[in-house]
């Protein structure tokens, strides 16, 4: 019986990978196939192959310069959200002041405002602290993220108080008691976090095409869509797949490399 | 305890302006610099070509230093035009969807040309009629020039000659009426086992692309669709609409010649390319990404007429956002000036497929040679005579969407042109009250 229910339970999830795997599948054979074929929708690799769709795409941006500013953005965003995140989450989990819940809720009914809402409004912030069309203008929204909050406050508050306790009782000062007790516990959470974050702003377009103009400062999403869109007439899927490769291919690698070590902290937290 | 996070707090704050004084350089002397915003609505290596451009602009202006500043989509390079103009750092010149221009007029968000055009010693209606007609209402709005068409097309039908030889018609010979068009469709269609093998025909039903099609069938069908000359009123249950949505129906659900739901341009391409569908109709702008593509013969024509020949206009003009410097506005004048040259406009035209606005585009030699040598677009260029203007309205894409819904929804079976039509006039009046009241149904006693 229990084999029976494994058998299906593998079963489902092969199906779900098989979901998953075909758009990647395609967008692979269609990389590799140049020009427009006919039968551009098949999965199987028909010749004639080649690499002539990778060369095209890279010749159509600088996606060097893509890549550096992307990354730029990604990491920065991250590392200051880490350090907000970290600490909002355990005034709201730890902490008692005036007004804490309303403030909470506050914090995550920003969760429900739609994005483009605010689009006018954080540019005249960026105009007037002189960002508008900087790197640090598409970071400086994300810095302070109520989701991040959220999830790192529900870290913290199933970490036992006895933990703190016994550091408090060793003299520990709260910034000592977060970064030495709190945070290693909470590692789970700020992996899941960080790995949220890097996807959703790496992969994020409406907000930068606003916030930056200069192509010195363009992103992989934007630049990749200067050559990948088409309103009026069909695309070049070869093409664009190859570019799409080579703006979601880093990310991919990323996860490929570090997936063990995401699984093994969400496994193995040491919290009971 | 509490210190802490309001310590965090203020040196995120603090962090901010610190890294600002990086930014923004304002350079005082030396070229005028300024940016230009383009979308790309056509595939491929335009957003270089653009750029290419612009660089030799640059090269020729040693007292302009322009940018050309890639912002997606027709509705992307609209929002970002708009954000930026509303926190107050407007582009010097934006390339912006023909059908916009009225709603920046109406916002009073753009500059007119006028000035410009009386300072450089011509007269502004003199200088609109260096364009094609059809041009002017989607460009002259009360009087005053606010666009300069840039790229320009209309809907063309394409088909494949070796299917229409195989259904035993007659490539020579495209039908002209719908009556034709129906019977063609049907008479390419090819089912074997229950399944279609071939369509007859496909066009692409996405936002903008559906309303720019419905519009041009409703004309074709003797109607006008909205009105030209007033952004408050359109004409969504008018027989002329009725009728045009009832042949869409008809063909997409009783005589099942189109595939039902709503395909878009990308997926009406690659099944012409494949023989998938024997006709589409698309933009006059995909010519050239055509012609590269497809692999079997095939031909364009006028888009059938049911009371008349009728097409509407689509496109790009330039537009001045407002609250530039005089230098910046005098510096985009010379870059739009030169994108619109007979010369300029007529190199974009052969590399993109849109046709040249400018009508002396077409005598120059080079201009003349492509036309003869690429007989698809001598159709779009002499389609022109029957061109109408592009819907625009105010909040058009509001406005538009609230008839394209419905048209999807008949594409999909889910609802009767009858009742399609009703609803989309209900909803465009609606949407359209706020306009409407402060103009024609203002109090005035």
């Amino acid at each position: 019986m229990k084999a029976e229910w494994r058998l299906l339970g593998l079963l489902a999830a092969s199906a779900a990978a098989l979901v998953w795997v075909v758009p990647f599948a395609w967008m692979a054979v269609a990389a590799l196939r140049p020009g427009v074929p006919a039968d551009i929708a098949s999965l199987t690799p028909a010749g004639p192959l080649g690499l002539r769709n990778f060369n095209e795409a890279w010749q159509s941006g600088s996606f060097p310069l893509w890549y550096l500013n992307t990354v730029v953005v990604c990491g920065g965003i991250l590392a200051v959200q880490l350090v907000t995140v970290t600490a909002a989450g355990y005034a709201f989990a730890r902490l008692t002041f005036p007004g804490r819940d309303v403030l909470f809720a506050l914090f995550l009914l920003q969760l429900l405002l739609v994005p483009p809402l605010l689009i006018v409004p954080n540019l005249a912030t960026l105009v007037s602290l002189h960002l508008y069309d900087t790197l640090l203008g598409i970071m400086a929204p994300y810095f302070a993220s109520a989701f991040g909050t959220f999830l790192m406050r529900q870290t913290f508050r199933t970490i036992p108080r006895d933990y703190e306790e016994a550091a408090m009782l060793e003299g520990a000062t709260v910034p000592a008691l977060i970064r030495h007790v709190l945070v290693p516990l909470a590692r789970p959470g700020l992996a899941a976090f960080a790995i949220i974050s890097v996807t959703a702003h790496w992969n994020e377009f409406l907000w930068p095409l606003m916030a930056v103009s200069s192509p010195s400062s363009q992103v992989l999403t934007v630049g990749l869509a200067s050559f990948a869109s088409g309103a009026e007439a069909g695309s070049a899927w070869g093409i664009v797949a190859a570019g799409t490769f080579l703006a979601a291919g880093p990310l991919l690698l990323l996860f490929l490399i570090f997936q063990r070590r995401f699984v093994a902290s969400f496994v193995f937290s040491g919290i009971k | 305890m509490e210190p802490i996070t309001r310590r965090a707090a203020l040196g995120a704050a603090l962090a901010i302006p610190a890294a600002a004084a990086l930014g923004d350089a304002a350079g005082a002397a030396g070229p005028t610099e300024i940016e230009l915003f383009f979308p790309v609505p056509v595939q491929g290596n335009l957003a270089n070509k653009m750029r290419e451009l612009i660089d030799r602009f640059n090269g020729g202006h040693s007292d302009i230093k322009v940018t050309a500043v890639y912002t997606g989509s027709y509705d992307d390079t609209n929002l970002k035009t708009r954000a930026a103009i509303k926190a107050g750092k407007p582009p010097a010149a934006v390339i912006m969807s023909a059908n916009f221009v009225r709603e920046y007029v109406i916002n009073e968000d753009v500059d007119a040309f006028d000035p410009l055009i009386e300072n450089a010693g011509k007269t502004p209606g003199a200088f609109m009629d260096k364009f094609w007609p059809a041009l002017k209402p989607n460009a002259v709005i009360g009087r005053r020039i606010y666009g300069i068409p840039f790229q320009n097309s209309t809907p063309l039908l394409y088909y494949n000659v070796s299917a229409f030889t195989e259904a035993g018609l007659d490539p020579d010979h495209p039908p002209a009426t719908w009556a034709a068009w129906i019977a063609a469709a049907k008479a390419l269609t090819k089912t074997a086992g229950g399944q279609t093998q071939r369509w007859g025909l496909m066009f692409p039903a996405t936002y903008d692309y559906c309303g720019w099609i419905g519009s041009g069938l409703t004309m074709s069908n003797g109607g006008q669709y909205f009105n030209h000359d007033y952004g408050g009123e359109v004409f969504y249950n008018a027989p002329s609409t009725l009728g045009a949505l009832s042949m869409l129906d008809a063909m997409v659900n009783r005589l099942k010649v189109i595939p039902p739901g709503v395909s878009d341009a990308n997926a009406c391409t690659s099944a012409f390319f494949a023989g998938h569908t024997a006709m589409m109709v698309l933009s006059t702008g995909s010519l050239s990404f055509v012609r590269e593509n497809m692999k079997i013969p095939y031909r364009v024509a006028f888009m059938p007429r049911n009371v008349r020949n009728a097409a509407p206009i689509g496109g790009a003009s330039l537009i001045l956002p407002k609250g530039n410097s005089p230098e910046r506005q005098a510096a985009a004048w010379s870059l739009i000036s030169w994108l619109t040259s007979p010369e300029i406009a007529g190199e974009w035209s052969r590399f993109t497929g849109y046709f040249a606005p400018r009508k002396a585009a077409y005598d120059l030699p080079e201009m003349k040679e492509y036309v003869q040598q690429h007989p698809d677009a001598k159709v779009a260029l002499d389609q022109l005579e029957y061109a109408v203007p592009w819907f625009d309205t105010y909040n058009t894409v509001a406005v538009r969407k609230a008839m394209e819904d419905q048209v999807q929804a008949i594409l999909s079976g889910k609802t009767t042109p009858a009742d399609a039509v009703q609803t989309a006039q209900k909803n465009a009046d609606e949407l359209l009250r706020p306009y409407v009241e402060e103009t024609a149904l203002k109090r005035l006693v």
